[in-house]
């Protein structure tokens, strides 16, 4: 409770500074950086780094809802398969009146949102593990999205799209602007409403939130709504910076929003962690993905070294407490 | 001596039957689908249909015990797919060569005991999530499994995949031989400190069980029974292939899960898990029987599982308020 009360109001320490896992995380991501750029000249280049950071902001966006569900002491597993069926079906969706896209996208954005609620829906009154319950609704997407695109790639031309995958505004990708706007949104929503006190009650404590008066069941739709909503932004930037969706394409990005989130010290068994983490979090995995290309290994070693570079950071910054 | 036998004989019955309590449901739902796929598929209830059926059961009930016996610990694993293929490729690059298919079993087995182990010393020495560790897991395990045999290939020999997968009942033997040596483990001193220090870990290391201990040794066991079903799977096809596995895990939760098993430690049995694994397995035939397209196979099986998992829910709230 006093780490969530610290999020709540911060009073400036050096010490508690330099405990706060989200700084940890921002350190360790600028010592990658100039290490990294040190040893490969190109690195560090701004066009590349600018690059890394719109790549993050792919991960940065279905972090948010998984941020949010992991606070609440969930976890999405369909996130994957959201941001596929968005990719998909946001081409499919398309209207004569509709020149620059952006009817389509809310059309695409609404449809993730119901599919959020829908998981919400399961773990608040059926009871389903949440575990289970986005699971059940991955597979479940996954015949949909064969029905829909018969397994072929989709490919979009809309202005929006466009505008989203390729414009540079005052120098700083599009996609960028969108993933600092929903942080900032996230980051009001999670600390300084009482819906967001609510979550974090909710992940503490569940019995003792539903006591306290939270209502749990609306907060619990809530939180995998707000799931489904980024993981259809998610799936809508894809769209823009590939050109096409094709079935598979979010299936990276359910395993990299999880790893964001317990990197930026989110505690996977929910009640404390922050947004604020997650957004170095998810820099830095996308940073790893770049070094490890970087060294041209085989696909094998190239797996082994994500994988054991994600252990040694959770080492580094990712000790649970032990509590249950 | 006798006292304390008497004792535990009273008190094996009422556990066993606390067990039972969950999977009732379950059970009647797992033999209405048996039925129904008797009834379209007669060859079923020949020999040849039980040794067919059992050899597509097999695998996916040796990971839903893998599954099982760590959530009973309270851990989970993403990497029980990885570790069906590294089982596989294992066996499919070994048993033609000069290790043989003794040698080659060892290894498969060795690889699975020391994977699991090395998982379960890293979430129990070091404290971390379990999630996380096995996804971090799945990445290396699938690494080693791409470096051993990095596109599909290998070998097995002809003799092992007719005697496994043939059209003898040897797969449903082995379902029985998995169960029987549940049995046996549940006996040993670690075995029975497992639900215990799922259940309430705090407690029964207070009570002198040794908790870390049987939580390394079910990560171990959970890597032997994935890695031993990858051997299964390669000698049905005759070959390895070092991405076989990935369907597994997300099978092996929803298995266990679907048969009570909780995610929280201690909670529910190995023959829910089981029934639960069959239940996935004879649905999949059901529905391949039925020329059902593959989209109606992944929407059907979502809706199963949501069905199954939210219809204990229904019936508990109405008995008890």
């Amino acid at each position: 409770m006093s780490s969530s009360e610290a999020v709540r109001f911060p009073k400036f320490r050096p010490r508690a500074l330099l405990a706060s896992r989200p700084f940890l995380t921002v350190l360790i991501v600028a010592a990658v950086w100039i290490a990294a750029s040190v040893v490969k000249p190109g690195f560090g280049a701004f066009g590349h780094l600018r690059y890394l950071v719109e790549l993050g902001a792919v991960v940065g966006l279905a972090a948010i809802g998984q941020t949010f569900v992991v606070i609440a002491g969930g976890i999405d597993l369909s996130v994957g398969a959201i941001i596929t069926v968005s990719a998909v079906g946001a081409p499919l969706v398309s209207f004569a009146f509709d020149e620059s896209g952006a009817f389509a996208a809310l059309i695409t954005l609404a449809a993730a949102t119901v599919i959020g609620v829908l998981n919400g829906l399961g773990v608040a009154f059926l009871r389903a593990h949440p575990m289970i319950m986005t699971l059940a609704m991955a597979t479940f997407l996954q015949g949909l999205l064969i029905l829909l695109a018969g397994g072929s790639a989709i490919s979009a031309q809309s202005p929006l799209l466009e505008w989203l995958g390729s414009a540079r505004p005052g120098g700083v990708p599009a996609g960028v602007i969108v993933w600092a706007i929903a942080s900032v949104l996230s980051l009001l929503a999670l600390h300084a409403t009482p819906f967001g006190a609510h979550v974090f009650a909710l992940g503490a404590n569940s019995l003792a939130a539903t006591l306290s008066g939270v209502n749990v069941r609306a907060t619990t739709v809530a939180v995998y709504a707000i799931s489904g909503l980024t993981a259809g932004m998610t799936g809508l930037l894809l769209l823009g910076m590939n050109g096409q969706g094709y079935v598979g394409i979010g299936d990276p990005y359910l395993l990299s929003s999880i790893a964001a989130v317990v990197l930026g010290g989110t505690s996977i068994l929910g009640g404390s962690g922050t947004y604020a983490g997650s957004i170095p979090g998810a820099v830095l995995l996308v940073t790893i993905t770049a070094l490890i290309t970087v060294v041209n290994a085989s696909p094998g070693w190239r797996s082994i070294l994500f994988g054991s570079l994600i252990l040694a950071l959770l080492l580094i910054s990712g000790r649970e407490s032990r509590r249950r | 001596m006798s006292a304390t036998e008497s004792a535990s004989l009273r008190l094996y019955w009422p556990a066993q039957r606390q067990r039972n309590r969950g999977a009732g449901g379950l059970l009647i739902v797992v033999a209405a689908f048996l039925a129904l796929y008797a009834y379209l598929f007669p060859g079923l209830l020949s020999v040849g249909g039980v040794a067919k059926f059992s050899q597509s059961w097999l695998p996916l009930a040796l990971v839903s015990m893998a599954q099982a016996i760590l959530m009973l610990a309270g851990g989970v694993s993403l990497a029980i797919g990885a570790m069906v293929s590294l089982g596989a490729v294992i066996a499919a690059t070994t048993m033609a060569g000069p290790l043989g298919v003794a040698g080659g079993s060892a290894l498969v087995i060795v690889a699975g005991l020391g994977a699991g182990a090395a998982c379960g010393v890293i979430v129990v020495r070091l404290g971390l999530p379990a999630i996380v560790v096995t996804l971090a897991a799945s990445f290396i395990i699938g690494g080693g499994a791409l470096l051993i045999l990095p596109r599909p290939g290998g070998t097995i020999p002809a003799w092992l995949s007719d005697w496994l997968a043939g059209d003898t009942p040897v797969a449903a033997l082995l379902v029985v031989l998995a169960v029987m040596f549940w049995k046996l483990y549940l006996a040993t001193p670690l075995g029975l400190s497992l639900y215990a220090a799922g259940e309430n870990p705090d407690a029964a290391y207070r009570a002198g069980v040794p908790v870390d201990a049987a939580r390394i040794a079910a990560y171990a066991v959970s890597g032997l029974l994935s890695t031993c079903a990858g051997l299964f799977v390669a000698a049905k096809t005759g070959s390895g292939d070092p991405v076989i596995g990935e369907a597994f895990t997300l099978n092996s939760i929803a298995a266990a899960v679907l048969g009570g098993v909780g995610f929280l430690g201690g909670r529910g049995a190995m023959r829910g898990a089981l029934a639960g694994s069959l239940l996935l397995s004879v649905m999949i035939n059901v529905m391949y029987f039925l020329g059902f397209p593959p989209v109606a196979h992944y929407i059907a099986q979502g809706l199963i599982i949501i069905g199954a998992v939210a219809l204990p829910e229904f019936t508990a709230r109405r008995s008890s308020p």
